[in-house]
């Protein structure tokens, strides 16, 4: 069951400066914007666009005018993602594509709300990885992106190889343990 | 979802990372392993990013992905405005 919320409540507090209201903002625009971004993974790092986007739509939203349409700032993050991956396409690939769209829709936005039981079976399986694993999936988590794997795998005394197998175990044995407890990850996550 | 093929794993766990550097403008860089994908190992890159994220703001007491939280830390720091 998915919900299709209205992400401007947050603006006028996001227009003031408020951050707490743009992670709320954030939370729920995330997932169909990074979406939005898929044709041009083979082509970008939609991750890196992705953080650069959200960054300017902090920037501009105190001169963003709602147009009186739900979802205002997220129809403009949609227009900043695309942009930023056009250009940077271009950037790499000297290549002007014809054939790209210029606005091939904005998508709706919509929620899925988070079932308790889901989350308490991803924290017991995440309880129960074997310690190295554990460690480097803890360290990944615990840093949200603002250090790299490099710096994380040394506090761990791992070379960063081993750092990257450990977490890519990790993430398997993960969705073997959901999949033990009758949960379908690939379901989930849609 | 795009399968991981065995050879691309460390690159493509590499790129899943939400940590990314930020260029001599200010702007967010791509991640160095990403540029060593070839387009079936970025498209996998992508699917597995996508999946981390909803992964971690599902278990995430205020529902932020390790890519909200990264923004969050920039704007903190007092970025961009």
């Amino acid at each position: 069951m998915t919900s299709r919320p209205d992400l401007d409540a947050h603006l006028a507090a996001i227009q003031a400066g408020d951050p707490t209201a743009f992670a709320r903002w954030i939370a729920g625009a995330e997932p169909t914007l990074r979406e939005t971004l898929r044709s041009f993974a083979a082509v970008v790092d939609t991750e890196a666009v992705l953080q650069e986007a959200l960054l300017r739509v902090w920037q501009v939203a105190p001169r963003f005018v709602p147009d009186g349409e739900a979802n205002g700032l997220f129809r403009l993050a949609v227009r900043i993602a695309r942009n930023l991956a056009v250009s940077e396409r271009r950037r790499h690939t000297r290549e002007v594509r014809e054939d790209e769209p210029i606005d091939p829709g904005v998508p709706l936005v919509t929620i899925t709300p988070v079932d308790p039981l889901l989350r308490r079976r991803i924290e017991e399986c995440r309880d129960a990885l074997p310690s190295k694993p554990g460690d480097a999936l803890r360290a990944r988590l615990t840093a949200d992106g603002t250090e790299p794997d490099e710096v994380l795998a040394e506090r761990l005394s791992m070379r960063v190889n081993t750092f990257l197998q450990n977490i890519t175990r990790a993430r398997r044995l993960l969705s073997e343990c959901l999949e033990a407890h009758g949960v379908d990850l690939a379901l989930e996550l849609v | 979802m795009t399968p991981i093929r065995p050879a691309d794993e460390a690159l493509v766990e590499a790129t899943v990372s939400a940590y990314r550097d930020l260029d001599p403008e200010g702007r967010v860089r791509a991640h160095p392993a990403w540029h060593d994908l070839d387009a079936e190992g970025r498209r996998a890159a992508f699917d597995a990013t996508a999946a981390a994220r909803r992964l971690e703001a599902l278990v995430d007491s205020a529902g932020l992905s390790s890519t909200a939280r990264a923004v969050l830390a920039r704007v903190a720091a007092g970025g961009r405005r």
